[in-house]
């Protein structure tokens, strides 16, 4: 640990700190624009300049280019440093549009911001300001290079960090172009994380163009529920609309970025006809009606044709707290059947990675960025978790080889692997940080016992749950649903967000579905009980790695204003909730049934071996469960 | 163009086969650390402290590049030793690499100098047929291969950090220093970097000693000769060999023959675009490294850029700032925008829209620009810092009379 002194006050941090993230550590923040914590220094923007009075180093210095030193002493207010913050702040603003009524950044921008901690207010350039075309950049991300004050943080994102080479920087001096050669879509699976590093204007997201400011947004901690890895996420949401997600830093998860998947797959939410209104054979009733009639056939269903004839269906995308009241619904009922998977392979691999992680060192994200040797085993990491991908890119960089067994594809431009033909070929006696990365559809099996003990193993999966419900199968006793179906004995169904076959719920007495999502058992089922999307309501999912993270609440549930159009508007009749707001998570929906069937009253759905997770904080970094 | 059997039967490649045979590479470096060389790029770092930064024992290849991005304004010495003896420089190139242990060097030449580039070609093309390069040189073990690289051309390349990104195939933008290239430079590796006029000495303080070389010049603080490229409102001028530590005066008065007639001397730019001005209280500053310093200049190139009493300063420094507005990389703020800020108040005031505040803006300018990542900025504030210094009275009396006072009508 090295210490310094900055404005008067104490510092302590780990060597190779720099004294701009020393200053942070302290609450000081200065001003900066191309210095980012995953990007490391460039020394560009010149803004972060602070006065170092005593020590090792005088004089004025940039504060992101300099580690600190025992004995600094360091003045961040010293009249000097803020010249020439002012300074720079002054040229970035010469030919800043300042276009902010109209900017979507307005109210979020860094650029604001240190526009204002700078000092700089009155406009003494008083010739033409530079101007660019804008590039069509695709669907989700807006263009506007007016803006832009040069920081350089999206080319070496995209570049250096993301590993794509279609969109960079041209020509020189005061015109320097950020864009593509040409209009055209941004090709990297990663583009829309310029939207969150652009310290101003430059990329805003689409799908929220003109639609609110920053403080108009309904926000909270949320996490992706795109694929296994459990990224964190931060959604914005106005009038019961998604409007954006932006990454959420988790260090030992996906670090400060999220993938394009997760964060422009908005549209299912907000999906007008998805759904929003409880149906009893057909015909909308409430909520709650439906949920006396499930209970009622439920009673006459069980008198008639007895327990083990009723099969409770969870799901991988749905939340630990939904899939452990599933566990205690089928002990309410007797029932002989508990399912989480409606895919028996799906659940073999699940239940086996489970075994092995148990068995093995468990690698987060941040291990695979840490690593100095990947082995991935037969997985194609852009297509199963493309965070994972990004992981091994950070690496490789770093200087680690990649090695791809049983390799179906897999091979990608953001890390240069070789291929073996077993993972005992792998050098791992020359890692000191080895790392053997698993796709979903492999089983592992065959290839895990070459591993080092040493080497930490990663499972990518398929659902944000996963590994949720392989521990709850586990400690519950639940089959996969064909292998239930094939005892011919199941006669009723009810599924709770399960993607279903059409197939296997063909013939049933009783069907009952609760989901958010118009699936083929919503389609089929008898009773239909509308649940919340995860941003509508708190819960806890266990990612690929055994880690057990909150999502919050981040809107209220019902049909978005914009899917309001003048025909379906609704009557103008006062009401306590909002249209399409009838929904309960699917936790509630079985907490309101195993109530109705007699059972006990249960506020807190997680209990037992889970209780422990009550007080888990969204914003905590998550906790290990394996 | 001196031919390759011109160079050899005037002494040529002598030096470079007395060094393959009688010394070792340490005792190159030894001699030209005694010789007191120093850079001729512009910053005049002593050379041989240069070479000895680099680590010996580092695994992989060293690298030794040769600057000949000669771009600065007003010098055209290194076009002149490309284009007339190309020889030197590859005798010079040479024993350097000897000295650095160094088996593959780098010739970047400015986009410009085509002819240079040619007569480099075909001076690279005759030493490797007569074995001076290539494997195992004249039977001594030492092996050297010599490319030429033709810049794409923007002055930033000069910069030894850019050079070594735009060899690599990368934007020419500095890197950040540290690593310094002696220690981390191209593909990562050791390496050095000298001007052509810098490597082209070498020759002769091998052939005829440390001793030797360093008694050419004028003064004894000063070591050997410098070429210098007078221009302007002269009589005569042209690219020049003079002992380091001549005056100004001397120089300007003897080779350069005066003034033009009708023209009297009012004020020079001393060592290439990037330094301040001298007037005629500078006329017997020694011009060597540390007296021109001391004289609140930079020796820089030599390209001496001498105006007579019709010229506007102040449109002098409008039009070098023009050139390094344009010239900046774009990759920090200071240059990329401080620079062109700087060319609208100058405008402004050649314009006759100045303000007498103006000259404070300019005065911050001078000031924060020496922040910028690297040295473009702070070299272009040069001028600048001399303008405000030495002709402030010129500045206020275009503000005063809203025109300029050297424009006629």
């Amino acid at each position: 640990m090295i210490k310094l002194l900055i404005d008067n006050i104490p510092v302590e941090v780990p060597e190779g700190t720099n004294v701009l993230e020393a200053a942070r550590s302290v609450g000081i923040i200065i001003p900066h624009f191309c210095w980012h914590p995953a990007l490391g220094r460039a020394g560009a923007c010149r803004a972060c300049a602070v006065k170092m009075l005593e020590g090792p180093v005088k004089g004025l210095q940039m504060s992101c280019m300099l580690p600190v030193q025992e004995g600094m002493v360091v003045s961040t207010s010293d009249k000097e440093a803020l010249a020439m913050r002012k300074g720079v702040i002054e040229w970035l603003m010469i030919n800043h549009p300042h276009d902010c009524p109209v900017c979507d950044e307005g109210g979020e921008c860094q650029l604001q911001d240190f526009t204002i901690a700078g000092g700089h207010s009155i406009r003494r350039y008083d010739g033409k300001k530079r101007t660019y075309r804008n590039q069509y950049l695709g669907e989700r991300i807006e263009h506007e290079m007016n803006r832009c004050i040069q920081c350089y943080r999206c080319v070496r994102f995209y570049q250096e960090y993301a590993g794509s080479s279609d969109f960079g920087v041209m020509g020189r001096a005061a015109m320097v172009y950020f864009g593509r050669q040409c209009d055209g879509p941004l090709e990297s699976p990663f583009s829309g994380n310029l939207v969150d590093i652009c310290p101003t204007g430059v990329f805003t997201d689409k799908s929220a163009r003109f639609r609110a400011r920053y403080w108009d947004y309904d926000m909270a901690p949320s996490l992706c529920p795109h694929c296994s890895l459990g990224c964190n996420t931060i959604p914005a949401a106005r009038y019961r609309e998604l409007l954006k997600v932006i990454a959420r830093r988790n260090d030992s998860v996906n670090g400060w970025f999220i993938c394009d998947r997760g964060r422009f797959s908005n549209s299912p939410v907000n999906a007008p006809d998805r759904p929003r209104q409880a149906l009893l054979d057909g015909t909308p009733v409430s909520l709650s009606q439906a949920l006396d009639a499930l209970a009622e056939r439920l009673r006459t269903f069980l008198d008639l044709n007895g327990p083990d004839s009723l099969g409770i269906v969870g799901s991988p995308r749905m939340s630990l707290e939904g899939n452990l009241l599933a566990a205690r619904l089928r002990e309410l009922t007797g029932s002989g059947t508990l399912c989480y998977f409606g895919d028996a392979v799906r659940e073999e691999r699940t239940m086996a990675a489970l075994h092995l992680l148990d068995s093995r060192l468990r690698a987060s994200q941040e291990d695979v960025r840490k690593a100095d040797l990947v082995a991935i085993l037969g997985c194609d990491l852009l297509e199963e978790g493309p965070m994972m991908a990004l992981a091994v890119r950070q690496a490789w960089r770093n200087g680690a080889r990649v090695f791809r067994i049983d390799g179906n594809g897999g091979q990608s431009d953001l890390y240069p692997s070789a291929e073996l033909s077993s993972l005992a070929d792998a050098p791992f006696s020359e890692a000191k940080n080895p790392v053997v990365i698993c796709g979903s559809l492999h089983k592992g099996s065959d290839e895990i016992p070459n591993m080092p003990a040493g080497a930490k193993l990663a499972f990518v999966l398929e659902g944000p749950n996963d590994l949720g419900c392989a521990l709850l199968a586990r400690e519950r006793g639940a089959v996969s649903l064909p292998t239930a179906l094939e005892s011919g004995r199941i006669k009723g169904l009810i599924c709770f967000e399960a993607d279903i076959p059409a197939d296997m719920i063909a013939g049933l007495q009783l069907l009952a579905a609760a989901d958010w999502k118009s699936t083929a058992a919503v389609r089929a089922a008898g009773i239909v009980l509308p649940s919340t999307a995860w941003i509508e309501m708190d819960g806890t999912l266990i990612n690929n790695e055994g880690r057990a993270q909150r999502f919050k609440k981040v809107m209220n549930p019902g049909l978005p204003i914009r899917g309001l159009d003048p025909a379906k508007h609704p009557p103008r009749v006062h009401r306590h909730d909002a249209p399409g707001g009838d929904v309960l998570p699917a936790w509630a929906l079985m907490a309101g049934l195993i109530e109705r069937l007699g059972g006990e009253r249960i506020d807190q759905p997680l209990s037992g071996n889970w209780e422990a997770l009550r007080g888990l904080n969204a914003e905590g970094g998550g906790e290990i469960v394996l | 163009v001196v031919t390759f059997d011109e160079y050899c039967s005037e002494g040529g490649f002598r030096a470079l086969r007395k060094a393959l045979s009688e010394m070792s590479p340490l005792d190159v470096q030894q001699a030209v650390i005694d010789s007191g060389l120093r850079g001729r790029g512009g910053a005049g770092f002593p050379t041989g402290k240069k070479w000895s930064f680099v680590p010996r024992d580092l695994p992989g290849p060293r690298y030794l590049i040769c600057n000949g991005d000669e771009m600065e304004p007003g010098t055209y010495k290194d076009r002149f030793l490309l284009e007339h003896n190309p020889y030197l420089l590859i005798e010079g190139l040479a024993l350097a690499c000897y000295a650095l242990g160094v088996e593959h060097a780098y010739i970047f030449i400015r986009r410009g100098y085509e002819q240079a580039c040619e007569n480099i070609r075909q001076g690279i093309a005759q030493a490797r047929r007569t074995g001076l390069l290539g494997e195992n040189i004249s039977g001594s073990g030492f092996s050297l291969e010599l490319d030429l690289h033709q810049s794409a051309g923007r002055y930033i390349c000069g910069e030894e950090t850019a050079l070594m990104n735009a060899l690599e195939g990368k934007r020419a933008n500095p890197r950040v220093k540290p690593p310094f290239p002696a220690i981390k430079g191209l593909w990562g590796q050791p390496t050095v970097v000298n001007n052509v006029e810098t490597l082209s000495n070498i020759p002769a303080i091998i052939a005829n000693g440390p001793a030797w070389w360093k008694g050419l010049a004028a003064t004894p603080e000063a070591a050997g000769t410098k070429l210098f490229c007078p221009s302007g409102h002269l009589a005569l001028s042209g690219c020049l060999e003079l002992p380091l530590g001549t005056t100004l005066g001397a120089i300007i008065d003897g080779p350069c023959g005066g003034m033009r007639p009708g023209s009297s001397f009012k004020a020079c730019i001393p060592g290439g675009a990037s330094t301040p001005f001298f007037t005629k209280q500078h006329w017997d500053v020694p011009m060597d490294f540390d007296p021109v310093a001391k004289a609140g200049s930079r020796l820089g190139t030599g390209g001496i850029i001498v105006f007579d009493q019709e010229t506007c300063m102040v449109g002098v420094t409008l039009n070098l700032i023009r050139f390094y507005a344009r010239e900046s990389c774009g990759w920090c703020t200071p240059c990329r925008e401080g620079l062109p800020f700087v060319r609208q108040i100058l405008e402004r005031i050649e314009q006759g829209r100045g303000e007498h505040g103006d000259i404070e803006i300019l005065r911050e300018h001078v000031q924060l620009l020496s922040y910028a990542f690297c040295a473009l900025a702070p070299g272009a504030m040069g001028p600048l810092e001399g303008l405000l210094r030495l002709f402030e009275d010129e500045i206020r009396e275009h503000i005063t009379a809203k025109r300029c006072p050297f424009k006629k009508s």
